[in-house]
């Protein structure tokens, strides 16, 4: 009965491009976030393989630290904030308003602003390359290493006003999230209604709103610094050297659950889809979204452990206590897929695989939070295996999954599920070639950010399986561009609802049409659709 | 944050035009709080994050010291320079006052006296940076003058241009005032520049506080 | 690469898996299913256990404190190997037992939670993390301890990228140099008290050996105890990213007997510290140098890859000198400061730190004739010694 009828209006076709580059549709936005986002993981994965290349074997074989200084830190400054964390704001942009049955985000206008300022300051970033050098102090830029005095040059000026751009681009986005979460909900959508990835994005939303602007904060502090002889971080001037740490990673713990939950959200609509069966424990979901995102804010200490100045038994209590939400979502997805009718798709084999690694990098993570363990392990191979198994076994993995169940939906083609399945195996195999080996090399003493080592070290076969498993991963990135390539010239087409979904958009046509529904189902539970499709034998009561 | 699922009421609703649905999306929805507000009362919490961030680094810089205000540049005393700042701070206050009552207006649906209201308070805005701007030109010390300069010029610094935007926020509502776009029941916009006119304010008033009286 | 491997396609195996559970659990028991993955679990720990794997272990501890501390990494190990098996089970498990089949059309129960099993799957890891907290925290407060009369102590200064070992009441003093990491000498057995100054950035000193690291941060002195159990070198490296030759930044330890130690002291104040020019004690330099008489008040220095150009200038007395002072590093803070006697002695010039690459050229005020030293107030081990006559 609460169907909504639109008459299409504003249907005025414009030129191809100029549409693209005006639009305010936050389909279309989405899709050019994920686009963009994604060029900038191959930009990350390149300098990421000359990371690699470096560290085979010892010695310095393709390029002098200051340039591996560089490439690591640009590797990880794009690989964060203009792939992973664009990547999933991109998902949001495409389907939050759909699943919640809104024919735009709240504001799209400031939409389109939030995604320009993405490439704009992904050059501003990047033009350090060819300005005499990009910052390279890593993405963690520690002051005082970063003052003018131990890195002049203008790259980490760049890099600074590239970051305060995403951040604000964050911010806008964060806001406009939650506006149109809270208002713009189709009738019937109420907040236990909504779907997963709806909830962690509301609460990513709200660390971003509430992390974002302390980063900016510490990011001005250290412009004025290097630039206006400023002393906020330099003891020889005054300041203090921690202080940056703190303010720092204020922000950047939570950053990893914005990089996160999304993912999660992702993962919880594919698993249900794929084993026939609602998510188990939803309202246990949605508190323990909610909770990481608060206890993401009472453990930023856990990266400065070593540094003498942090209270450790209550920062090692929070971070240890943030496995239990996050153990609580694991359950609860296996849960889901118990007594299910599991179809292992492209999609549903990604949403395993960040099952089954993203596992690896919480346990590994949760070593960190033994405060003399991390003092083993703080700075080493260790940390940068934990880096990746939770971005790139958790989110990365996610991202992949959320690629291959959408595209349908975005195209009305599906992407061929071989190649998917080719890929995932390539780059479930590559991965864990890489990163594994890590956790031995960080116990057997490796620093990270080190563009050499000792060949007496006892490091060399390891990094040269790392390397080899890192252009493993590279090659099982080009079926999926290939993947790509293909479905869009002539992908099987497939009707608007492939896989039998059970959230709002899958309800519309695919692509869905401009302000996305012409009638909405009844929205009697979480899964509108599933209930629609099943209504003599579910739980929808009919008119 | 957290609201009530009861409270907010639904854009889309049988029978809505899509010009009605669009304009709901960018303007308005009926009932509860309204969009543009939301969406300042976020940007705000986001504001005072950001100016948190600075107050902590100014707390945890000044805990650090041996003295505050560091010995060696007497100008640093700014107890003994309060009368100018508390003036400006007076303006700023009273600034808040006129906006507040050009808000009664329009809800009232009276235009002449927001825009009346509105002048006034984009005036006081102007006098108080220009104010700050003589100000800073009579301090003796600038922002290379270690700890306390750095963080003296930022912190006011900032909040500055915040008054800044403020004033031009102020002023884009005027000129829609002036071109008769608001009215008791339509002037979001005129809330939503209010709002962060008062956030503006305080956050004045805990610098002036911080800095000038505590010293 | 992991030993535990080779169990794993057991249970992955779909034939096994199929025939195996499909009969037995067919109506779908999930105890019994549970117990199906922990005894997977358990007969994949003893398997493990029955190779001996070295998997995942840090280096033997060399220290008491790393003994706290790989002991208790192995319970943290334990714990979180029994988490990891047992959930990889119960995913992989759950994957292949309940897998569509083919034209499987029906749809499964639809259950939407259990709060019974909520709070359960919420009450074990708090009381896990409970526990590995506490234990935890014991440990820390054994691994942190810092002893009020430590037998030895040393000052540790970290600047880019070398280190310094001072030993105040022994009066020795190890510089690093680019091309000799510096070696830091403690007896076995003993209490040594590390206190970590930087000049610069931050650094991190790291064995790995000890299980330990702790950063070394300008403005702040950290300090830690260690107490060595075993004779044996030791490398270390600096793990807090500081710059260009952050990799470079290496230096191990050395651990002797008692009695080793004590020579190695004699020797060591014997022999003056290994710096591009001997740190000149005021006798040492009474022969005068090489200077002739009528230099002219114009010198010129330059520093390059971490060191002076020169080892020794000389300048008249009583007037003023122009002191041209030239960083031909690229992106690395120097300067100059003439100190009187010896690099310990009182500065009587202070250049600014200017970062390459730079030239900047001083007035230096006259000085008196005698023996001077000039270091780089960054970098400890750039020394030189300047005649005046
Ligand atoms: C997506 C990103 C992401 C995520 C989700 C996490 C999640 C976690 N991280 Fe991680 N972390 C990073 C990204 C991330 N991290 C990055 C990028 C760095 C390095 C930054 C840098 O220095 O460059 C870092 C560094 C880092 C450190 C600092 C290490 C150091 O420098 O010395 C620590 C220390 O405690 C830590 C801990 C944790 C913990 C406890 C979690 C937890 O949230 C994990 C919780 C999950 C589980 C534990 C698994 C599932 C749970 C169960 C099955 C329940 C049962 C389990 C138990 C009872 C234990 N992380
Ligand atoms: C989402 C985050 C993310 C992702 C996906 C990755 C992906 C990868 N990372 Fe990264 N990494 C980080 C985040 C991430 N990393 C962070 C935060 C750090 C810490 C940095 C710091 O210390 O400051 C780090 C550090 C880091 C290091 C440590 C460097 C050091 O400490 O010295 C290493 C070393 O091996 C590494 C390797 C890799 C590899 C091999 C991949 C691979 O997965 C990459 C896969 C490869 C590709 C995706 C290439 C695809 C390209 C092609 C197929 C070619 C096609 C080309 C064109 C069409 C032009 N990373
Ligand atoms: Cu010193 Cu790294
Ligand atoms: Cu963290």
């Amino acid at each position: 009965m609460a169907t909504t009828v639109l008459t299409p209006t504003a249907t005025r076709a414009r030129s191809g491009l100029y549409d693209w580059l005006t639009t305010t549709d936050h389909k279309k936005i989405g899709i050019l976030y994920l686009g963009s986002s994604f060029i900038f993981f191959l930009v990350g994965g390149v300098l990421a393989l000359a990371v690699r290349a470096e560290l085979a074997q010892p010695g310095l074989q393709f390029m002098g630290e200051a340039a591996y200084n560089q490439f690591f830190t640009m590797h990880a400054s794009v690989m964060l904030f203009l792939f992973v964390i664009p990547m999933l704001a991109g998902f949001g942009n495409y389907v939050v308003p759909l699943m919640i049955g809104a024919p735009d985000m709240a504001f799209p206008r400031i939409n389109a602003l939030s995604f320009w300022l993405l490439p704009l300051a992904g050059t501003i970033m990047m033009l350090g390359f060819v300005l005499g050098g990009s910052a390279a102090e890593g993405w963690t830029s520690y002051s005082p290493l970063a003052n003018a005095k131990y890195s002049p040059g203008v790259g980490t000026d760049l890099w600074i006003v590239g970051l305060i751009l995403i951040g604000t681009s964050s911010i806008l986005g964060g806001i406009n999230f939650l506006v149109t979460i809270f208002k713009m909900r189709a009738p019937g959508m109420t907040m236990f209604r909504l779907p997963i990835l709806a909830w962690t994005v509301l609460v990513t939303s709200v660390l971003v709103i509430l992390g974002t602007p302390v980063l900016t904060s510490a990011l001005i502090m250290l412009f004025i610094d290097r630039n206006y002889g400023g002393s906020f971080f330099d003891p020889a001037g005054g300041g203090n050297a921690v202080l940056w740490q703190n303010v720092f990673w204020f922000y950047s713990h939570p950053a990893v659950y914005i990089m996160v939950l999304p993912a999660m959200g992702i993962v919880s609509e594919i698993i249900p889809v794929f084993s026939r069966k609602p998510l188990f424990g939803y309202k246990a979901f949605v508190f323990a979204t909610a909770t990481i995102g608060a206890l993401g804010f009472s453990v930023w200490a856990h990266h400065m452990f070593t540094t003498g100045s942090v209270y450790l038994p209550f920062f090692s209590f929070m971070t240890f206590l943030i496995a239990v939400p996050t153990g609580v979502k694991m359950f609860n997805w296996i849960a889901t897929m118990w007594k299910g009718s599991i179809q292992f798709s492209a999609a549903m084999l990604f949403a395993l695989g960040f099952l089954t690694m993203f596992l690896i990098g919480g346990l590994n993570g949760a070593f960190s939070a033994s405060v003399p363990v991390d003092f083993a392990i703080h700075d080493t191979y260790w940390i940068v295996a934990h880096i990746h198994y939770v971005l790139f076994g958790g989110s990365v993995f996610a991202i992949f999954g959320g690629l291959f169940y959408w595209f349908p939906k975005m195209f009305g083609v599906k992407l061929n599920e071989t190649l998917g399945k080719i890929q995932f195996v390539v780059m479930f195999v590559g991965f864990n070639m890489t990163f594994f080996p890590m956790h031995e090399l960080g116990l057997m003493g490796m620093p990270r950010r080190i563009a050499d080592y000792s060949p007496m070290a006892g490091w060399n076969d390891l990094n040269l399986v790392a390397t080899i498993g890192g252009f493993l991963i590279a090659a099982s990135v080009l079926p999926f561009l290939w993947n790509v390539f293909i479905s869009l010239r002539g992908g099987e087409r497939v009707g608007d609802d492939p896989w039998e979904g059970n959230t709002l958009e899958w309800a519309t046509t695919s692509p869905p049409p401009p302000y996305n529904f012409d009638r909405l189902p009844e929205i009697r539970s979480e899964r509108p659709v599933f209930d629609q499709r099943h209504r003599l034998a579910g739980r929808a009561t009919g008119h | 944050m957290t609201a009530n699922a009861d409270v907010l009421v639904p854009v889309v609703d049988r029978g809505e035009s899509l010009e009605e649905l669009v304009h709901a999306a960018e303007e308005h929805t009926r009932g509860g709080i309204s969009n543009p507000v939301l969406g300042m009362i976020l940007f705000i919490a986001s504001e005072v994050m950001f100016f948190a961030g600075l107050f902590a680094a100014y707390f945890n810089i000044r805990s650090n010291a041996p003295v505050w205000p560091p010995l060696g540049n007497v100008e640093f005393n700014l107890r003994g320079h309060v009368l100018l700042p508390a003036i400006l701070t007076l303006m700023l206050v009273t600034s808040s006052v006129t906006c507040q009552i050009g808000i009664w207006a329009i809800r009232r649906g009276d235009r002449k006296g927001l825009m009346r209201a509105f002048v006034v308070t984009i005036v006081l805005g102007i006098l108080f940076l220009s104010g700050q701007a003589y100000d800073y030109t009579t301090l003796g010390f600038g922002i290379n003058d270690g700890p306390f300069g750095s963080t003296f010029y930022t912190l006011t610094g900032f909040h500055g241009a915040h008054v800044f935007a403020g004033v031009l926020m102020l002023g884009v509502v005027l000129y829609r005032g002036m071109a008769g776009q608001f009215s008791a029941r339509h002037h979001d916009a005129v809330e939503a520049a209010s709002l962060y006119w008062h956030f503006v304010d305080v956050v004045w008033i805990c610098l002036f506080t911080l800095l000038y009286i505590l010293g | 690469m992991c030993p535990l491997r080779p169990a794993l396609p057991g249970a992955e195996d779909p034939e096994r898996s199929r025939g195996l559970v499909m009969t037995r659990f067919s109506k779908g028991i999930p105890q019994g299913a549970v117990i199906v993955a922990l005894g997977a679990l358990a007969m994949l720990l003893v398997a493990a256990c029955g190779t001996g794997v070295t998997v995942l272990q840090p280096p033997a501890p060399a220290t008491e404190q790393g003994k706290a501390t790989d002991w208790l990494y192995q319970v943290v190990f334990i714990v979180a190997a029994v988490i990891f098996f047992l959930v990889e089970a119960l995913i992989v498990f759950a994957a292949v037992r309940y897998r569509r089949r083919k034209g499987d059309d029906t749809l499964p129960p639809q259950i939407h939670g259990n709060n019974v099993l909520e709070v359960i799957w919420t009450a074990i890891p708090v009381a896990i993390v409970a526990i590995v907290f506490f234990i935890s925290w014991q440990t820390l407060n054994t691994v942190d301890a810092v002893s009020a009369d430590p037998k030895l102590k040393v000052e540790v200064t970290g600047f880019q990228w070398q280190w310094q070992f001072t030993y105040p009441d022994q009066g020795v003093t190890i510089v690093g140099l680019p091309d000799k990491a510096p070696e830091l000498v403690v007896p076995v057995g003993e209490t040594v008290q590390v206190s970590l100054q930087s000049r610069d950035v931050i650094h991190g000193f790291y064995v790995p050996a000890f299980l330990f690291k702790r950063d070394v941060i300008p403005g702040k002195t950290n300090v830690f105890d260690f107490t060595p159990t075993e004779v044996g070198t030791f490398s270390g490296q600096c793990t807090q990213f500081c710059g260009l030759l952050h990799s470079q930044m290496r230096f191990s330890v050395v651990v002797k007997s008692q009695a080793d130690f004590d020579a190695w002291v004699t020797q060591a104040k014997a022999t003056p510290t290994p710096a591009p020019t001997p740190t000149p004690g005021p006798s040492a330099s009474a022969g005068g140098g090489g200077g002739t008489g009528g230099q002219p008040a114009a010198v010129s220095l330059s520093a390059q890859n971490i060191a002076f150009d020169q080892a020794a200038l000389s300048a008249p007395a009583g007037t003023a000198i122009q002191l041209t002072f030239v960083n031909n590093d690229n992106g690395i803070p120097h300067n100059v400061v003439i100190h009187r006697d010896s690099p310990t002695g009182e500065a009587v010039f202070t250049g600014d730190i200017i970062t390459g690459v730079a030239t900047k050229v001083y007035d230096v005020p006259a000085l008196a004739a005698g023996t001077y030293a000039y270091v780089c107030a960054v970098h400890p081990n750039m020394t030189g010694t300047l005649t005046v006559k």
